[in-house]
């Protein structure tokens, strides 16, 4: 399987990482923005092995604890999980279904936020607030989604044009 | 020569003389009444109507195609000065846009003012980014080692406390928001004195341990406690709730921020 370049999901993350840090706060819903990061996450690793989508998995994690600074690892943990689950769900399905993708980024989003809290709390964080952010998780589950619904038709254009 | 009949043709043309002599002599008796009574003469009012009428639509039309002349031979000077017209006004809305920014950027910075006078060995630092993810309540400032900024420093902005220092780069920093779970701050009610520990809930601050017999009020000011970060009596924010259980031997005070963390743009670190 060969999938897309690493380098160009890697100039996409830095694109996305760039994008949460400094505009999507100016465009959340309800205090929530989508996660590009995971958008990019899961769109590379459907597309590639499982290893590889690890790898790329654990360095978009980092970064998101470097920037977040307080969250430990937790973003690595739950993201290099995610990018795996992703890796592996896809191998039985096609990966450029619009629909299958938008739903696996949804349980992906699910799935990174039930592991984030729990890493946190294992920090040293009030256990529980899995729970107490649980309509946050829904509401970017919807947003992520329809980012990733967005994001593979303009992938899908370039492709064309190429 | 053959002498002329006088004809049924002939009769016409004198019967329409005649009529004309006493139309003509009638006005003329019309006009002669109205010029002798001094008012004026309908014949004339009729007649300068028609002709005010007839003048007018014939200063209209002659107007319009002046106008439409002189607008045809204008094209290309007005060309010209719409092109002027469009580059000035092009240079005053960034000229505007900038002094919007320099008022924006002036009212920031006379905001930290009176933190910098207090503090003279503070740090005047701008916001530049958000966290990636919005779990946590962390920020990201424009200095760092360079300027002499080190890890737990406090940071204060417009109205009280903003956080302290988590992270330090050479050219930036981290700082976790009084909101962020990890915060921690020593705090101290204005009215009474009474002690307790400023911890983050992501959207507002709960100051624990405060003794149970504190009579806390909604609206109580929460200043700061002597501490290793901040000094003693920089405003954390306002009590807006009070949790009490008769079973706890203290209570907690939800605290709204003294400063709008959702909209920081510039903050002063205080260097130890």
């Amino acid at each position: 399987m060969a999938g897309p370049r690493w380098w160009v999901a890697a100039l996409l993350l830095v694109g996305a990482l760039l994008a949460q840090t400094t505009l999507l706060h100016l465009a959340t819903v309800r205090g929530v923005a989508p996660s590009l990061v995971l958008v990019i996450v899961v769109w590379y690793a459907i597309a590639v092995d499982t290893r590889r989508a690890a790898i790329f998995g654990m360095f978009a994690g980092l970064t998101e604890d470097v920037f977040a600074a307080t969250t430990g690892g937790a973003w690595t943990v739950s993201t290099t999980l995610v990018a795996i689950i992703a890796g592996m769900l896809s191998r039985g399905f096609f990966a450029d279904s619009i629909p299958l993708v938008a739903a696996i980024t949804a349980f992906a989003t699910l799935v990174r936020a039930l592991v984030f809290w729990v890493v946190m709390a294992a920090q040293g964080y009030p256990s529980g607030l899995a729970l107490l952010h649980f309509h946050q998780a829904l509401l970017q589950m919807v947003l992520n989604a329809m980012a990733m619904a967005v994001f593979v038709l303009i992938v899908r254009r370039f492709e064309n044009r190429t | 020569m053959e002498p002329h009949i006088f004809t049924y043709r002939d009769e016409r043309k004198l019967l329409a003389l005649i009529a004309v002599i006493i139309a003509a002599a009638g006005l003329a008796l019309v006009q002669i009444t109205a010029a002798r009574s001094g008012g004026a003469s309908p014949v004339g009012t009729v007649a300068t109507s028609f002709t005010s009428l007839a003048q007018s639509a014939i200063s209209a039309v002659v107007g319009g195609v002046r106008s439409i002349g002189g607008g045809l031979l204008a094209i290309p000077g007005l060309s010209h000065d719409n092109t002027a017209l469009r580059a000035r006004n092009e240079r005053l809305q960034r000229e505007n846009a900038t002094l919007h920014e320099l008022i924006a950027a002036y009212a920031a910075d006379t905001a930290v003012r009176p933190i910098v006078n207090l503090y003279p060995r503070g740090v005047v630092a701008r916001v530049i980014g958000f966290p990636p993810e919005n779990e946590s309540r962390t920020v990201t400032i424009d200095h760092g080692l360079a300027s002499g900024i080190a890890t737990n420093d406090g940071v204060l902005g417009p109205g009280g406390v903003v956080g302290r220092v988590v992270a330090v780069g050479p050219l930036s920093s981290t700082v976790a928001l009084i909101t962020d779970y990890t915060s921690q701050v020593p705090a101290i009610t204005q009215r009474g004195r009474w002690w307790g520990i400023a911890r983050g809930n992501l959207t507002s601050v709960r100051v624990e341990y405060i003794p149970q017999d504190a009579p806390l009020k909604i609206g109580d000011a929460i200043v700061t406690g002597e501490g290793r970060v901040f000094p003693s009596g920089e405003p954390i924010g306002t009590i807006a709730a009070i949790e009490r259980n008769d079973a706890t031997l203290y209570q907690t005070a939800v605290v709204i921020p003294a400063v709008d963390l959702g909209a920081l743009d510039r903050v002063v670190v205080l260097k130890k």
